[in-house]
């Protein structure tokens, strides 16, 4: 079983089925439609959303915001490739004022703060630092955010806010050293070249912990997929923090400032909390309950042979695949289920590309008339698996339950 | 990844000796001239590379967002207000929410983003907000559970 046989399988249902005119009535598979709007399927409706190929270095996104850019890649890019290409990696800004023309001649990165050496770097210099390349997947803090129940205000994403690239870059560590960090450093601060729209709105920027910094593994990237970062995806450089939600991984980073003190600002102190709870759960409605910053991901896993509401002909059993990730580590193994959870297949796990990345899994489970709710769950190395049930918290951060995609079989 | 050119190769040798030396001053927040963009007119954009990558000046033009939210009362002090930082769809998009939820998010937006909203049209504004279409039928969607089954141990 592999990638190529799941693929198969697929076009080959559909392709029975548009023969005995069975997909036509469902709608979900008619191409003319698909290629206007998409259904995500939240709980509660208003779910449909336009697809849309006008943003420059974009091929065809769910709309989810024109202003700021909000764009969700559709999950069948995800079954292509464990790679996510540059023109459907998922966007998301905070404020309007976004770099819309960069100079790489003159934009420079400006280091400063609690260092000895306040450097300002031009991109001929960063490229010519040692290098570091890591496969990673950068997903959205509030992913999936739609899918809460009871709903919670926000980006209303499905599961697209996320892709996993090929980062090309340096390391932050080497950065920080050449700047020279003073004794008594607690976090570094990233600003980046978006602006608020009002002239006294907090500025976007995000810190992580000094030692975090220097971990060699945070960095600044200037490649993507061997490519030079699309604008939307924060060219010229971004900040890559493998395992880490997106929040802090700075686009079009301009601004490196290394603090004696804990960040004080809005977009750390107030903003991107989740409650202080395991799997950063409460009870529906609550609102006082101690928080601390987002930080690092959890395991989660898709489906993506097939898109949720698919009718296929039945045959006793079919081959499903799909995408997983371990989170802040490794993925071990992924388990899939056709009758709801009752019993679990073992799947076979695509190459291992590297430990914050996607993995591709495929696997076959039996096939029942009817609706059959197809559900996957993974484990990462660490041994933490997907839950059963889903999470609540008022920002709708941290979604990383077993999902469910339901497959009929006519 | 375009290839170097040899003299860019070259430099590389001294490559963070020349970073420590460019020192710029002290560092300001913003950095300032409006770059080039790439011209239509057939000069080609400026880049810089080192050790076998390339990074070209690029320059994009957004698409842009004319929509705008739905006729209905004080609709268009909402348009005035709402759409000056984002588009309509933000709000459109919303599941259905309460009014305190709508309220908490125009004082967010208020108080924490300073959006020049004035506190006496804020109420107008939840007012439409609560009532505009996909929300209108008041109460709050979706219910506190997922379907998610119960799922015994693994068997694989």
């Amino acid at each position: 079983m592999n990638m190529l046989d799941a693929r198969m399988a697929a076009e080959t249902s559909r392709r029975r089925l548009l023969a005995a005119g069975v997909l036509g009535a469902v709608g979900a598979a008619v191409p003319a439609i698909a290629q206007r709007t998409v259904d995500l399927h939240l709980p509660g409706g208003n779910a449909e959303r336009t697809l849309t190929s006008a943003f420059p270095g974009k091929g065809s996104m769910i709309l989810q915001r024109t202003r700021p850019p909000l764009l969700e890649t559709p999950m069948e890019v995800f079954d292509r490739s464990i790679f996510t290409p540059n023109d459907r990696f998922f966007v998301r800004w905070h404020w309007a004022d976004i770099p819309t023309a960069v100079d790489v001649e003159t934009f420079r990165l400006r280091v400063g703060g609690h260092v000895t050496r306040p450097l300002s770097i031009g991109l001929a210099q960063l490229l010519r630092l040692p290098r570091v390349e890591i496969p990673a997947v950068n997903q959205c803090s509030g992913n999936s955010r739609g899918l809460f129940q009871p709903r919670v205000a926000g980006a209303q994403w499905g599961h697209g806010a996320m892709g996993n690239a090929k980062w090309l870059g340096v390391r932050l560590r080497d950065i920080l050293d050449l700047a020279g960090v003073k004794a008594g450093a607690v976090q570094v601060r990233f600003g980046a070249l978006d602006r608020p729209l009002t002239p006294d709105g907090p500025d976007f920027a995000k810190s992580l912990d000094i030692d975090h910094a220097r971990d060699g593994e945070v960095m600044i990237a200037f490649g993507m997929n061997g490519e030079q970062l699309p604008m939307l995806n924060g060219f010229p450089i971004r900040l890559v923090v493998p395992g880490w939600y997106s929040t802090y991984w700075i686009k079009a980073l301009n601004s490196i400032q290394v603090l004696p003190h804990a960040d004080d600002h809005y977009w750390m102190a107030k903003a991107y909390k989740i409650p202080a709870t395991p799997r950063a759960n409460v009870a529906p409605g609550s609102k006082d309950f101690p928080t601390i910053p987002i930080n690092r991901m959890i395991p989660r896993s898709w489906m993506t042979s097939l898109p949720d509401g698919q009718v296929v002909a039945w045959e006793p059993s079919i081959p499903v695949g799909g995408i997983a990730m371990g989170g802040d580590c490794g993925m071990a193994k992924v388990d899939v289920s056709s009758d709801g959870g009752r019993t679990w297949y073992r799947t076979a796990l695509g190459p291992d590309e590297g430990r914050y990345g996607f993995r591709r899994w495929d696997g076959r489970v039996p096939l029942r008339r009817g609706t059959n709710a197809i559900m996957t769950r993974c484990w990462n190395t660490r041994g933490v698996a997907q839950p059963a049930t889903p999470i609540w918290n008022p920002g709708g951060y941290m979604r990383g339950n077993i999902e469910t995609t339901h497959v009929v079989a006519a | 990844m375009r290839a170097p050119s040899t003299g860019l190769l070259a430099g590389g040798v001294i490559a963070l000796t020349a970073i420590v030396l460019v020192l710029v001053g002290a560092p300001h927040d913003r950095p300032s001239p409006p770059p080039r963009a790439p011209s239509a007119t057939g000069v080609p954009a400026s880049s810089v590379g080192a050790r076998g990558v390339r990074l070209t000046s690029t320059a994009i033009e957004l698409p842009a967002d004319e929509a705008i939210f739905p006729e209905g009362p004080r609709s268009d002090l909402v348009n005035a207000n709402c759409t000056a930082c984002h588009s309509a769809s933000m709000a459109l998009d919303q599941p259905r929410l309460s009014a305190e939820q709508w309220r908490a998010t125009v004082t967010k937006m208020r108080e924490v983003y300073k959006a020049p909203v004035r506190a006496a049209d804020v109420d107008a504004i939840v007012q439409y907000l609560v009532g505009m279409p996909g929300q209108s039928g008041g109460a709050p969607s979706g219910s506190a559970q997922d379907p998610a089954p119960n799922v015994p141990p693994s068997r694989s």
